[in-house]
C-alpha cells in the first residue's frame, strides 16, 4: 500500500520564519504539515509517522477534502493500538477516522498568543499528546506545537518583566529626584524670605550708621573749631584771630543740625536692633537646619515650633496672619529635629497659602496625652475638600498651580513622621478651614541604621 | 530754600526703614511715608506726589500692585522699588506692570539712593508743572493714545538670529508698520544707523553678551526708541541691568504668549509715539550710567557699526 501523498498545494506554504523582538504571534509558529484524509487506512498513517520529515509532530490532522478539519491522530494513540494483541490486525486497514480524537483543538489563526495559551491550558491533558489545528476562516492551514506556543509566552514574559523592572528603576530615580526637587523648590522658597528678612534690617542699618557717621564727622569738626576758638580766647593773645576762629565756628554750626544730633539716638537703638534681629535669624536658622547636630536626639517640641515660625515668618507676614503658639508642657521628644522642623514649616507654609483672605489666623498648639507629643496646627483658610482630604498625602498630589507645588511636601512630612513612630491626621472643612494633627511618641523606635 | 521740594512717598511695612529714608532725605524732600500699600496709593491720588519709592514684599499689597495703581491714577509720578529680595516674577511685573523707573536693592548705597530719586523727582517736577500748563491748550491731543495709523512712519526692528520672532512680529502689526529683520547685532546696528526704529526687539540668548550691552548703550542714544526684550533666561541679575541701566520697556519670557506681544508692541509704539511728540518726556527713560563701556565690552566687529550710529545720532540730534 502506498501512502497518500503529502498535498503539494500545502507542503508549498511557506512556514514564516519567527523574527527576533516582534510579539510572537501564531502565524509565526505554523508548520505546513500536509493534512490526512480520513479515509486514510491506519497502517499509511502510522507509515507516515515513521517519516523522518514528521519526526518532530506528536499528532497528525485528519481533514476533509473541503480543507475542514474533523480530528486529529496521535503518535500515542496509534502506539496504544499497535501494542494491543492483534491491534495492528484488527484496526490496521480501517479508516484512521475510527481512531481519530474527534474534537481536537482547533485555533485561529488570528487568535492572539495569550489566549491560545489559554485554550491550551484548558485543552491539554497529561501526557502531552497532541499538536494543534491552525484555521483561517474555518479551512486547515497548518498545525503548531504546544511547546512553541509555551515558549512564545515565556519569551513574552520574561520581556514584559524586564520592561517592568525598567520602569520601576525609572520611576524611582524619578521619585528620588521629585523628594530632591521638593527639597530645592522649599529651599528656594525659605531661601529668597531670609534674604528679605536679612537684607531688610541691613536696609535701615547701613543707612542708619552712614548717617550717623556724616553728622559725628561735622560734629567732631564743629568740637574741635570750638576748642581752637576756646583756646584763642583764654589765651587772649590773637585776638584777630580768635574772631576768624568764631566765625569758622559759626560756619560749622550751620551744618550740624541740632536735631539730627537728637535724632541719632533714635537711630542708633533701630541700628541695634536690625543687628539683634539678623543675629536672631541667622541663630534659628543654624538651630532649623541642626547641621551641627547629629540625628535623633531629645528636642523641645515647643522650641522646634518657634524656630519653624520664625522661618516662616516672611510667609505669614507677607499675607498678615495671625499666629497664635499655644506651648503646653511637654517633656523631651526623641526625634531628628531637622526632620520634624521640615515637616513643621511645610504645614506652616500650606496653612498660611489656604489662607485668601485678611483675617488669616493659624493657631499652633503642643500637648503631651498619654506618652504621646501632639502638635496642632489650625488654620482659617479655605479648607480641603473631603474628595482631596483623602489625597493630599499621596506622592505628587497638588492643587497648586503647575509649577508651584511639587505634591511631595506632604508625602515627604508623612514618611517622615511615619518613620518616627508617629501619625499625621487631617481634619477640614470647606471655608472653614484645615487642622493637622502630627502625633510623636517621646521615645523615637529603634531604627535600623540606613 | 528758592526751590519748592520734591514730594516723595515711602512705603515698607518696616517702620525703622521709613524712620531711616526719612532721615536721609530730610531737608531734600517733603516725605510721606506709609506701611500700608492701600494708603499709599490713597496719598497718591490726594496729593502730588513726585516720587514713590516702595517695598515690594508687604502683607496686603506687593509693592508691584501699588506702582501698578500709582501709575494708573497718577502717570506722572515717579516709581521705584526698593527691596530686599524679588524674585525674576516680580521684577518682570515690575517693568511690564509697574512701568518703574529704577530697581534698587536693599541695603542700598545712601549717596546713589539720594542722587537716584532727586534725578527722579526733577523729571516729575518738570512733567507735572507742563502737564498744569497744557490743561487749557490741546489737552484732548495730547491725551488721547495715537491710533495704529499714525505708527504708520514708525519702524520696528526685530533683532533674532531665527527670524521665527520677526515673522511673529510682522504678522501681529498692521501692514503700514515697517519691520526690519536683523540675524545679528552688527547688522541691527546699521539698521539703527540708516532708519528711525521706534522700536527693538531683541532676543537674548545669553546674560552678558553683546545684545545686552548694547541695548543698555542705545537706550542713552535713542531715549525715545523702546526696547522690547524676548528671553528664556530666567536671571534676575540680567533683568536688574536691563531695568536701571537699559531702562528696557518689556520683559517677556519665551516663547511669549501671542496676545502678550501684540499687546507690548502695540503698548510701544504709542509710548514711542508720545515721546516723539513731548521730547521732555524722554527723561523718564534715562538711564543709569553702566559700569563698563560699550568699547571695551562689544566685539570689535560691532564697533564700526556702532561708530555710525553714534555719529548718525549726533546729525539727527543737530
Amino acid at each position: 500500500m502506498t501512502v497518500a501523498p503529502p498535498n503539494p498545494e500545502l507542503s508549498a506554504i511557506p512556514s514564516a520564519p519567527a523574527r527576533a523582538n516582534v510579539p510572537v504571534e501564531l502565524a509565526t509558529l505554523r508548520l505546513a504539515t500536509p493534512p490526512v484524509p480520513p479515509d486514510t487506512c491506519v497502517i499509511d498513517v502510522a507509515q507516515l509517522f515513521l517519516d523522518a520529515s514528521y519526526a518532530g509532530l506528536l499528532s497528525l490532522p485528519i481533514v476533509t477534502a473541503a480543507g475542514e478539519p474533523v480530528g486529529m491522530i496521535s503518535r500515542y494513540e496509534l502506539m496504544r493500538v499497535f501494542l494491543q494483541p492483534y491491534g495492528r490486525e484488527l484496526y490496521g486497514r480501517r479508516p484512521i477516522s475510527v481512531l481519530m480524537d474527534h474534537e481536537p483543538l482547533v485555533l485561529s489563526v488570528d487568535t492572539r498568543i495569550g489566549d491560545a495559551a489559554r485554550a491550551i491550558a484548558r485543552h491539554i491533558r497529561s501526557p502531552i499528546t497532541d499538536d494543534f489545528v491552525l484555521v483561517e476562516d474555518g479551512r486547515y492551514i497548518g498545525t503548531a506545537l504546544v511547546l512553541d506556543v509555551l515558549r512564545a509566552v515565556e519569551g513574552r514574559l520574561a520581556e514584559r518583566s524586564s520592561e517592568l523592572e525598567r520602569a520601576y528603576t525609572r520611576l524611582k530615580s524619578s521619585q528620588a529626584q521629585l523628594v530632591q526637587s521638593e527639597k530645592m523648590a522649599s529651599l528656594g522658597q525659605m531661601v529668597a524670605g531670609l534674604v528679605h528678612e536679612i537684607n531688610t534690617p541691613l536696609g535701615y542699618v547701613r543707612n542708619n550708621v552712614e548717617m550717623t557717621r556724616g553728622v559725628l564727622a561735622d560734629a567732631a569738626q564743629l568740637l574741635a573749631a570750638q576748642q581752637g576758638a576756646l583756646d584763642a580766647l583764654l589765651g587772649g593773645e590773637f585776638v584777630a584771630d580768635a574772631q576768624a576762629r568764631l566765625d569758622e565756628v559759626e560756619l560749622l554750626r550751620t551744618r550740624v543740625d541740632p536735631a539730627a544730633l537728637d535724632d541719632i539716638a533714635a537711630l542708633l537703638d533701630d541700628t541695634l536692633h536690625g543687628v539683634g534681629q539678623i543675629g536672631d535669624l541667622v541663630l534659628n536658622l543654624k538651630d532649623f537646619s541642626r547641621l551641627d547636630q547629629a540625628g535623633a536626639q531629645k528636642a523641645d517640641l515647643n522650641q522646634l515650633v518657634a524656630s519653624a515660625l520664625k522661618i516662616a515668618n516672611h510667609i505669614l507676614r507677607k499675607r498678615g496672619v495671625e499666629v497664635v503658639h499655644q506651648a503646653g508642657d511637654m517633656p523631651p521628644v526623641e526625634c531628628a529635629p531637622a526632620q520634624i522642623n521640615q515637616v513643621l514649616l511645610n504645614l506652616l507654609t500650606n496653612a498660611a497659602q489656604a489662607i485668601e483672605h485678611d483675617r488669616g489666623r493659624i493657631v499652633v498648639a503642643t500637648r503631651a496625652v498619654e506618652g504621646r507629643a501632639m502638635v496642632l496646627i489650625q488654620d482659617n483658610g479655605k479648607g480641603i475638600s473631603a474628595e482631596n482630604q483623602a489625597r493630599i498625602f499621596d506622592p505628587f498630589f497638588t492643587t497648586k498651580p503647575v509649577g508651584e507645588g511639587t505634591g511631595m511636601g506632604l508625602a515627604i512630612s508623612r514618611q517622615i513622621i511615619e518613620q518616627h513612630g508617629g501619625a499625621i491626621r487631617v481634619t477640614s472643612a470647606i471655608g472653614q478651614g484645615t487642622r493637622f494633627v502630627v502625633v510623636l511618641p517621646l521615645r523615637a523606635p529603634a531604627r535600623e541604621a540606613a | 530754600m528758592s526751590e519748592a521740594l520734591p514730594c516723595v512717598l515711602f512705603v515698607d511695612d518696616e517702620e525703622r526703614i521709613l524712620r531711616s529714608l526719612r532721615m536721609l532725605f530730610r531737608g531734600r524732600a517733603e516725605i510721606l511715608a506709609t506701611t500700608s500699600g492701600r494708603e499709599a496709593v490713597e496719598l497718591v491720588r490726594k496729593n502730588r506726589v513726585h516720587v514713590v519709592v516702595s517695598d515690594q514684599r508687604m502683607p496686603g499689597m506687593t509693592g508691584v500692585d501699588v506702582l501698578r495703581e500709582v501709575a494708573a491714577c497718577s502717570p506722572s509720578t515717579m516709581r521705584i522699588l526698593l527691596t530686599g529680595y524679588a524674585d525674576l516674577d516680580a521684577m518682570t511685573a515690575s517693568v511690564n506692570e509697574g512701568e518703574i523707573y529704577r530697581f534698587v536693592e536693599k541695603p542700598w548705597d545712601a549717596q546713589r539712593l539720594l542722587a537716584t530719586v532727586e534725578q527722579a523727582a526733577r523729571v516729575a517736577m518738570d512733567e507735572f508743572a507742563a502737564a498744569a500748563t497744557r490743561v487749557g491748550e490741546s489737552a484732548v491731543a495730547a491725551a488721547s493714545p495715537a491710533s495704529t495709523a499714525e505708527h504708520a512712519a514708525a519702524h520696528v526692528l526685530v533683532l533674532d538670529e531665527e527670524g521665527a520672532i520677526a515673522a511673529q512680529v510682522r504678522e501681529l502689526l498692521p501692514a503700514a508698520v515697517a519691520v526690519v529683520h536683523a540675524t545679528d547685532l552688527e547688522s541691527a546696528l546699521e539698521a539703527l544707523a540708516t532708519q528711525d526704529v521706534a522700536v527693538m526687539i531683541a532676543q537674548l540668548s545669553s546674560a552678558d553678551g553683546d545684545v545686552a550691552d548694547a541695548l543698555k548703550q542705545l537706550k542713552r542714544l535713542r531715549p525715545a526708541m523702546l526696547a522690547i526684550v524676548l528671553s528664556s533666561l530666567r536671571d534676575s541679575r540680567l533683568l536688574l541691568g536691563l531695568i536701571n541701566e537699559g531702562q528696557v520697556f518689556r520683559f517677556l519670557l519665551q516663547p511669549p504668549p501671542r496676545e502678550l506681544l501684540r499687546r507690548a508692541l502695540i503698548a510701544a509704539l504709542e509710548r514711542h509715539e508720545t515721546l516723539r511728540r513731548q521730547t521732555r518726556l524722554q527723561r523718564r527713560h534715562e538711564v543709569e550710567a553702566s559700569v563698563r563701556a560699550p568699547a571695551t565690552t562689544i566685539s570689535a566687529r560691532v564697533l564700526g557699526a556702532w561708530r555710525r550710529l553714534r555719529e548718525a545720532t549726533v546729525a539727527r540730534i543737530a
